[in-house]
């Protein structure tokens, strides 16, 4: 056993409104420069969609993340010899508007017009395509670009636009096994070893763009004018003083959550290359994660260096408990194979608002049939457990059980504080698992949603630091 | 009676005759050089100028990748010409590409279409010809359409002290084998032309050096070339190749040609046929009489050891 570190996220897709906030703040603090403009290191998508860059999730079109070639883990871009990245018109011509034009324009009879200008060359552009487009009808025809949408749901959306609809921040995900570290030549990428931030170290950089290609998420960007590529830090610097990212602080929903996650490198490996798609997400929490609680993890997690207050966060950590505890948050497209560290709670209300007596119905009524839900499991799973449904409706089941519970406690009903207890008996439950998931889930505080420990700097006496290396060989 | 240590004089013998062989076919080898023409005053900065002699043509050969890289199989040609005006040389480099890939604003996924020129940094012997070793670095021009010309340091990063780095205007910790050479070191003019498809690139810089990592080519130099078909998404290590090329300056020449100098006709007659010199070209100061010598007396020690084990 080989126990790490990570400073890994949650997002409860449930809380999100789409309001892009954490995508603004974080263009703000990161990325408002020269050669920047497109770059969104975090982004919100509205799904079904096409996603930013446009149809990231269909890997025949990017070839990103891993595969098994004869039983191997093999980047995609080496099976495939395509080591394209995505150009300009896949992400889309960045623009702002020539606002300049309201301050100097002579008195007419019309209104002055502060037209589109590419953020690019400065020249007036025609906006088509944008970072998510498809959200609020702009681009509606573009919904069924969704690459996670199979044929019969395509059919049944395209008859009624509006049956389900979610939206999906994302960030780097600061993988395990990142495909864009393995993609670069030049060993310009790196994940650090306090913390499992991955970081393209902008001196080694030399602009080849395999890691763009590599990316499954696409969340390592091309520079065109420094020449180099960049991606999501983690915030790094605030990390390390114990504050969590700007994305995280600035969310208006308070949807994320930061926390210390340990986890077993050397099944790493193995469980990525899981040939059966459908068991990763429950090797990956399983063998991969690690129990904070267990002393025999505990004591080899000391010998690994991982300092106490570290582990004490572990134990404190929301990610844990909702990832490996609870078992309610996923991580996104497992079949990429990259392990990816940031989770998603799947949403939940809008299932639940398709049933009108909801929250009087008894939980098997609410999930007999996968086919009758409104936001389609097979989406969800499609997105989250690499198609294992099972996993998803688990997760919504308890979701749904601790909502029965908490409205058995507030609302006078008949019956409704059986109907509770058999809702949380069937969705594997206890009472205190309820009232905790009720804290984290609904009134948690900045204390409860980022549990960050600083970081002591414990690696800096070594002297292959000193020298230049950093991160994992 | 066989004992298994009597094979090894013998297998040290074979490796005595071989390494001296090879010492001598290396030196033995003669290869013609390309000719750096003299020309008074400025230099062409137009590929088109009658200034320009007939071009070497360099044969390239893609570079064998590892994992996860695409090994690629592809020959390929530059054709070199070089002329000298005393204080500066040029090189006109033409090599043909069908379509022009160059870096542009918003251009994510155009890789530009490029081309090297690298020499030995010391004249002592010829450095390996992968980008140089930590002792002996090459000093390598980078053209890059659309994005410039640097002079570059290649192999001598890692063997150099912080001290010594800061001293020489190098970042104090080597990020990467290659490296940009300080700014007083930017010494290299490009003009580059896309025509009918073919680029025409004219490299201009001091036959001096400006920077102890930096080539001094006024005496006769080697070279090697590599270009970059961005169309086929090729960077960094994808790239085609050459060996290393003789050049040898033509002497200044002034107003009025004696018959008795060496004619410049005559070494116009081997600058066409440029050869490249193999990687095995080790040692380029060691006379061919050493080699022999060399081989000699280690055969010879062989013979000595041999006996004696035997006796034993």
């Amino acid at each position: 056993m080989n126990v790490r570190a990570q400073i890994s996220m949650v997002m409860n897709l449930d809380k999100c409104i789409g309001c892009h906030t954490c995508s603004v703040t974080c263009k703000n603090v990161w990325t408002n420069r020269p050669g920047a403009e497109y770059m969104w290191w975090n982004n919100v998508e509205t799904r079904p969609g096409p996603g930013y860059p446009r149809q990231w999730e269909n890997q025949d079109r990017y070839n990103g993340g891993w595969a098994l070639d004869g039983g191997k883990l093999k980047l995609r871009i080496e099976i495939k010899k395509d080591y394209k990245p995505p150009g300009l018109d896949d992400y889309y011509e960045p623009w702002t508007y020539e606002y300049e034009v309201l301050f100097s324009e002579k008195q007419t009879d019309q209104q002055p017009v502060a037209r589109p200008i590419s953020l690019i060359d400065g020249q007036p552009m025609d906006v088509s395509y944008g970072p998510n487009w498809n959200d609020d009808l702009a681009g509606t025809d573009l919904l069924l670009e969704d690459p996670n949408l199979d044929p019969l749901q395509k059919s049944i959306y395209a008859q009624f636009k509006d049956v389900f609809m979610m939206y999906l921040p994302r960030i780097c995900n600061h993988c395990l096994n990142p495909s864009c570290l393995a993609a670069c030549p030049r060993k310009a990428i790196y994940k650090r070893e306090e913390d499992g931030i991955v970081l393209v170290d902008q001196s080694r950089c030399r602009g080849y763009r395999y890691c763009v290609a590599a990316c499954p998420y696409k969340k390592v960007y091309y520079n065109w004018k420094t020449g180099k590529s960049e991606k999501c830090i983690l915030c790094y610097p605030r990390i390390e003083a114990g504050q969590p990212t700007v994305c995280s602080l600035t969310c208006v929903g308070k949807i994320r959550y930061m926390g210390v996650l340990l986890y077993d490198a050397d099944k790493v490996l193995d469980v990525a290359a899981e040939p059966d798609p459908t068991r990763l997400v429950r090797r990956f929490i399983d063998e991969v994660l690690l129990d904070p609680f267990d002393p025999n993890i505990v004591s080899a997690a000391r010998s690994a260096g991982i300092p106490d207050d570290w582990i004490t966060a572990a134990r404190r950590s929301p990610v844990y408990k909702m990832v490996k505890k609870w078992q309610v948050a996923f991580p996104l497209h497992p079949e990429f194979r990259t392990l990816p560290m940031v989770f998603y709670v799947p949403p939940l209300s809008p299932v639940v608002t398709t049933f009108e007596r909801t929250y009087g119905a008894k939980i098997t009524d609410v999930f007999p049939r996968v086919s009758e839900l409104r936001i389609p499991i097979k989406y969800l799973a499609s997105m989250f457990t690499a198609g294992d449904t099972a996993l998803v409706e688990q997760a919504l089941k308890k979701l749904i059980a601790v909502r029965i519970y908490e409205r058995s406690k507030n609302v006078a009903e008949p019956g409704l504080a059986d109907k509770a207890k058999q809702a949380l008996a069937e969705a594997g439950l206890t009472e205190q698992d309820a009232e905790e998931m009720y804290r984290l889930f609904a009134i948690a505080r900045y204390e409860d949603r980022f549990v960050i420990p600083t970081n002591p700097k414990r690696y800096v006496n070594q002297p292959q630091l000193k020298a230049g290396m950093a991160g994992l060989p | 009676m066989r004992r298994p240590e009597l094979l090894f004089p013998g297998i040290a013998l074979a490796v005595a005759v071989v390494l001296a062989a090879l010492g001598i076919v290396v030196v033995t080898a003669q290869e013609s050089a390309v000719l750096v023409k003299f020309v008074n005053g400025s230099l062409p900065v137009d590929p088109a100028s009658p200034l320009w002699p007939k071009p070497a043509d360099v044969p390239l050969t893609s570079q064998t990748l590892v994992y996860p890289l695409a090994p690629a199989v592809e020959n390929r040609a530059v054709s070199v010409a070089a002329v000298h005006n005393g204080t500066h040389i040029a090189f006109l480099l033409t090599w043909k590409d069908a379509t022009q890939d160059a870096a542009k604003p918003g251009g994510l996924d155009v890789f530009p279409d490029a081309v090297v020129v690298q020499f030995p940094v010391s004249r002592a012997q010829l450095p390996y010809i992968c980008m140089g070793t930590v002792d002996n670095p090459v000093n390598i021009i980078y053209w890059r359409a659309g994005v410039g010309v640097e002079n570059l340091v290649a192999g001598a990063g890692y063997g150099l002290s912080p001290q010594q780095r800061e001293a020489l205007g190098l970042q104090t910790t080597p990020t990467s084998p290659v490296e940009l050479l300080p700014d007083s070191a930017q010494v290299v003019q490009a003009y580059a032309v896309y025509k009918d498809g073919a680029w025409y690139v004219v490299l201009i810089r001091p036959l001096g050096s400006v920077h102890p990592l930096m080539s001094s080519l006024a005496d006769d130099f080697s070279a090697a070339f590599a270009t970059w078909d961005g169309s086929k998404g090729e960077r960094g290590g994808l790239k085609a190749t050459s060996g290393w090329v003789q050049f040898r300056l033509e002497r200044r020449i002034f107003a009025a040609p004696q018959p008795t100098q060496p004619a410049p006709t005559t070494m116009t007659a081997t600058q066409t046929s440029a050869t490249t010199v193999t990687q095995t070209y080790v040692v380029e100061t060691t006379p061919a009489w050493a080699w022999v010598v060399i081989g000699v007396l280690v055969a010879l020690l062989a013979v000595v050891a041999g006996l004696a084990l035997r006796r034993r």
